[in-house]
């Protein structure tokens, strides 16, 4: 086990001290003005590769595989089910609902399949790495802060939260990257005028999350907890010690 | 030789939900192809498990179970994996990947072969099973049989030298079930496996199997022969004697030799025992009047396809369904009974012609309106009705949006649990229950609207015989309060008992509809296992009850 | 042996496309890399002409009427968004609201919603060509375990999307009804049905993972199968890409595709001998037509008598 938890280690280690600073050289030396698209997504795909490695280093079981796939589907179908409604969507919340019972590991990945997954009904396109790091990482830190107890499970906690993070979490890195998209430089007045014309887009989404949340955090929780039981993922006591 | 030799083997549950198994003593020979059988719930799965234990249920295990001389928990995951295939019931659920090749090759990557191994073994397997034009097709593309029989060749890939099968063909239509079983006659024959089938209805199974199994209530009951089956039941008198097939029951209602297995075999039997009927009351090609009553249901010139694009699914149909009966339409996979059935339940509009109800048009009824005291529609996958963590509160959500205060929405539940026999099942979750159950939950269900007209979608499909027979008590006393009842089934012998009128779809349209004896007795292949046996002696015959006191009028004494 | 070679050629939309999937993705990489990052007006043409032609190839006419009716308002759009936040670059062209308004960014702006364009008409035809089996097999060695993940939630994904409208359809016929109502009581009813699907596959996905581990699943040393081989042609068309690919970097090494923009434009032109490099990208770029063409003229001989 330790040993396992080592190689993701050296991986992340070699990423961060040489994959990374190699191509941000790369970029300095022979991009120009395009080196920071270039550099944001090297990096971003960097930093997405211990997560998505996961389950490649532990012997994978069957039952938790498939919970992740079976959540992710149903992500993609929710933004596909809402679809009339733009930049309404369900994903953020089955993700964050995914790393409170999961996990922060199981979390970023259901958010960061169905960001992939999802883009194979709608189009692949440069968006997809951002798309995939963005619910990836609010399924993370949902995760994490779930664990540190500071993300309780409680309606009001988890819609706070997923309010805010698909506000400033999937916002901010999708606007951040359209910005990139179209311009040479990062500037203030670019910045500022594509996050206050995203605001509206982000609001629906974050309210869209929150309405979820709202709706159907409770009975989500309950089922995936019930199907974990049923599977023998954890026993009755350490259910007692999570609520 | 001697494969598997279980001793004294018990099985108790943790939670004392879901029956066990007690003191079961087998001794399964290399190349046995054996029928296991019983009511549901009786243990046969759980049993089958026992025999593949990484996915054998958490519980308390005593006794032996010895695979080729080696005690089966000793095997490991690998062995296990190669050496016992195991199919299940829902063919969607076992299937894990989206393309049909990947599907083949996934034991074969779990245990780590390298590609050209896999190439090969997979293309000796799609050419067995003749998949080979299917093999890049997304598994949504395939057919419920084709899916099942890429279940049987993806496990068959793995070389296996025993094959356990839990009701493999209970979601099956009555062609892809022979042809899974004809394949599974194939593999016993001609590769050697020996194989475990668990399964609701015989008649295809039985002619090809080795031996018979009988369970009850966690025990094995009888271990005989399939020509033996009949008798022992009847030495034994158990009431699941019913689910035999028909050859079987009406040969030893007379004999106690051993019985034929088929209908070949039956026709040739009977014809030598008993005297045809001197004459026939009525010609069976005659046309009968249909029942009369004020029609409840009225289908005029009625067209209808998912698409503009696509092409027509139901053809101009027009009928009359009869207040007070039970209208059944029969035919085969993809003729568009089910559309039909929902175009009658208002689920889609149809792009010509009429859907009355009462004489008033469908879709002038408001929506609110229309499915409340008026239709009923039961699914063909029961699950997709339940909303609630346990039946009761399934049924409670639903009283107290239909009834107008708490005491009628209680006394309502109330009045559906008895008639259905629920109350045992009030507190369940309804997907831990069994598929029989289920029915009765979402029959239970639908009924709290209190539907005059009642529509069912297979309303057979995987449930046991004993249950078979419950609902169709239940659809008589239905239609007993004069509520029209429209099924859509494969089931040709439940139609023929419970139904009053009988039409046969094809290709989106009506070819025949008749008074439900006309009906079968006028068909020679579609038409009831028992009349296929008896139609040469008595033509008009239908069950297996009319056939005995005729049988018996008619014996050749001798 | 049986048909079993035929049994593992696949359909294919063009020749292209039935190459080894490598060559695929190394295609598309090659391509957006230089057409995303370089913003070389010379190579962004090329780009530019190559991935048009290969979608018309591809998709038809209704290619063009897409590219035309709903990318050009895009690409113009990117195109002037950029000279009016960025005021960077010294030759300035007018003010605008007391805003500089340069001659670079305005340039910048043209060849950034040009290459915006051309990415977005490649990934249409990566998205015909890449399927996802192929980008399945390409990280499965690499990641053997998430890219069965990926196939499994391909796999649930139309079998929900079938399942739901199942589940509206029973929903409906006891009166709980989800296309009526306004706007708020449908998105209720919709999450309501979202949430019994939930159940419904959490349920059902226990069987698939018993039937995941009656089969082996959790073995140690799984691999990865892929109906993908290396034929001849496919190791003779890889050879020429890395061919090509090797001058390529060799004139980005050379500084030949220098694109600078800001704070003045200095662009490398192709002149003389550098004009090899630009020709070596364009034979890149047009690879996926030359083999189709190819094989057209192959199949034209032989359908008809000499």
């Amino acid at each position: 086990m330790q040993r396992k938890f080592d190689k993701r280690l050296i991986l992340s280690s070699v990423l961060i001290l040489i994959a990374i600073p190699l191509t941000i050289a790369f970029g300095v030396v022979f991009l120009h003005d395009r080196k920071y698209y270039f550099i944001s997504i090297a990096i971003l795909i960097y930093t997405m590769l211990p997560f998505l490695l996961v389950f490649e280093q532990r012997g994978p079981r069957a039952r938790e595989i498939i919970l992740v796939c079976s959540l992710s589907a149903i992500a993609v179908i929710g933004r596909a089910a809402f679809f009339m409604l733009p930049h309404f969507k369900p994903v953020a919340a089955i993700v964050i609902i995914s790393a409170v019972c999961l996990g922060p590991e199981s979390g970023f990945l259901v958010g960061a399949l169905s960001g992939f997954v999802s883009n194979f009904f709608y189009g692949q396109g440069p968006w997809t790495p951002w798309q995939m790091f963005s619910f990836g990482i609010i399924g993370f830190w949902a995760g994490v802060l779930h664990r540190k107890g500071i993300l309780k499970l409680r309606k009001l906690d988890l819609c706070v939260f997923g309010g805010l993070s698909t506000f400033l979490i999937y916002g901010g890195l999708m606007n951040f990257d359209s910005v990139l998209m179209f311009s040479s430089t990062i500037n203030k007045d670019l910045l500022l005028a594509a996050y206050l014309s995203g605001i509206p887009f982000d609001l629906v989404h974050a309210a869209s999350t929150v309405l979820f949340l709202f709706f159907i955090e409770e009975p989500m929780i309950e089922k995936i907890t019930r199907i974990r039981v049923k599977y023998g993922l954890i026993n009755e006591s350490e259910l007692l010690k999570d609520s | 030789m001697e494969q598997i030799k279980i001793t004294g083997l018990s099985f108790s549950y943790p939670n004392t939900n879901g029956t066990g198994l007690s003191d079961m003593n087998l001794s399964v020979q290399k190349g046995d192809f054996i029928l296991l059988f019983g009511r549901s719930g009786c243990g046969k799965s759980t049993f089958l498990k026992q025999l593949k234990p990484v996915i054998a249920p958490f519980g308390k295990r005593k006794g032996s179970i010895e695979f080729c001389g080696r005690d089966i928990t000793s095997l490991s995951h690998r062995e296990q994996s190669t050496a016992i295939g195991f199919v299940s019931q829902n063919p969607d659920n076992q299937i894990v990947t989206d393309k049909v090749w990947h599907e083949l090759a996934f034991g074969l990557e779990s245990l780590g072969c390298d590609s050209k191994t896999i190439r090969l073994r997979v293309a000796e397997m799609a050419s067995f099973f003749g998949i080979q034009d299917w093999f890049y097709k997304p598994v949504t593309e395939l057919s419920g049989g084709q899916r099942q029989i890429l279940n049987l060749a993806s496990v068959m890939v793995m070389q296996p030298q025993v094959l356990l099968l839990d009701e493999p063909t209970s979601q099956l239509d009555p062609i892809a079930t022979a042809n899974f079983v004809q394949m599974l006659r194939k593999i016993n024959e001609e590769l050697d496996v020996t194989i475990l089938i668990s399964e609701h209805h015989l008649e295809e199974v039985l002619p090809v199997c080795s031996r018979v199994l009988f369970m009850d209530g966690g025990r094995l009951v009888l271990d005989t022969k399939p020509r033996e089956i009949g008798r022992e039941m009847n030495r034994i008198n158990s009431d699941m004697a019913a689910a035999l097939p028909d050859c079987v029951k009406i040969f030893t209602a007379f004999c106690s030799g051993e019985s034929p297995v088929n209908v070949k075999e039956a026709k040739q039997w009977l014809e030598a025992t008993v005297r045809p009927q001197a004459e026939p009351e009525t010609k069976p090609e005659q046309k009968q009047p249909l029942p009369d009553g004020a029609p409840a249901v009225t289908l005029s010139d009625v067209w209808f396809r998912y698409d503009k694009k696509e092409r027509d699914i139901v053809k101009g149909v027009s009928l009359q369904i009869r207040q007070g009966t039970v209208y059944s339409i029969v035919g085969g996979n993809g003729v568009g009974k089910s559309t039909l059935l929902s175009l009658i339940g208002g689920v889609y509009a149809p792009y010509r012609g009429k859907v009355k109800l009462f004489g008033q048009d469908l879709f002038k009824i408001k929506p609110e309106e229309r499915y409340r005291d008026l239709f009923g529609y039961l699914p063909q996958e029961p699950q997709n009705l339940f909303r609630r963590k346990t039946v009761r509160l399934d049924l409670e959500e639903l009283a107290a949006r239909i009834s107008p205060d708490r005491e009628s929405a209680e006394a309502q539940i109330k009045n559906v649990s008895e008639f259905f026999h629920l109350e045992p099942l009030l507190a369940r979750h309804p997907f831990d229950l069994s598929g029989g159950e289920q029915q009765c939950a979402a029959m239970a269900k639908v009924m709290l609207t209190n539907p005059r007209i009642l529509l069912l979608d297979e309303p057979t499909k995987g449930i046991d015989s004993v249950f078979k027979q419950k609902l169709s008590q239940w659809l008589k006393a239905l239609k007993a309060q004069g509520k029209t009842i429209v099924l859509v089934s494969h089931d040709l012998d439940f139609c023929a008992d419970c139904s009053d009128v009988c039409a046969l779809m094809f290709n989106g349209e009506i070819i025949a509809e008749n008074t439900v004896r006309q009906f079968f007795t006028g068909n020679r292949f579609y038409t009831t296992p028992l009349n296929r046996i008896v139609r040469d002696i008595f033509p008009n015959c239908l069950t297996y009850e009319e056939v005995i006191p005729l049988c018996r009028e008619n014996l050749i004494r001798g | 042996m049986w048909a079993v070679t035929g049994m593992f050629q696949k359909n294919s939309p063009d020749a292209f496309s039935s190459y080894h999937p490598v060559i695929l993705f190394l295609y598309f990489c090659v391509v957006l890399f230089f057409t995303m990052f370089f913003l070389h007006p010379v190579l962004l043409a090329i780009s530019f002409c190559s991935v048009f032609l290969y979608s018309v190839q591809l998709n038809g006419r209704k290619a063009i009427r897409f590219n035309i009716f709903c990318m050009l308002p895009v690409t113009v759009i990117v195109s002037l968004i950029n000279p009016l936040f960025s005021h960077a670059g010294v030759t300035i062209l007018f003010y605008l609201n007391e805003n500089p308004v340069t001659l670079e960014s305005i340039a910048f702006g043209i060849v950034s919603g040009g290459a915006f364009i051309t990415v977005i008409i490649a990934f249409s035809c990566f998205n015909k060509i890449l399927t996802s089996d192929k980008l399945m097999y390409l990280f499965g060695r690499l990641i053997p375990v998430l890219s069965l993940m990926f196939s499994m939630t391909l796999r649930f994904v139309p079998r929900y999307k079938a399942q739901i409208k199942k589940i509206a359809n029973a929903q409906l016929c006891i009166g709980m009804d989800a296309s009526h109502g306004n706007l708020l009581q449908r998105v209720k009813n919709g999450i309501q049905i979202l949430s019994i699907l939930i159940t419904w596959a959490l349920e059902n996905a226990i069987e698939t993972a018993d039937s995941m581990k009656a089969r082996g699943f959790g073995l140690k040393g799984r691999t990865s199968f892929s109906v993908f081989s290396w034929k001849r042609r496919d190791k003779t068309l890889l050879a020429t890409e890395a061919a090509l690919l090797f001058a390529l970097l060799l004139g980005l090494g050379l500084g030949k595709f220098e694109s600078v923009y800001f704070p003045a434009i200095r662009i490398a032109w192709p002149e003389g001998k550098s004009a090899a490099f630009y020709l070596a990208y364009a034979l890149f770029c047009l690879l996926p037509i030359i083999v189709n063409r190819r094989e057209n003229i192959v199949w034209n001989k032989l359908k008809s008598p000499d």
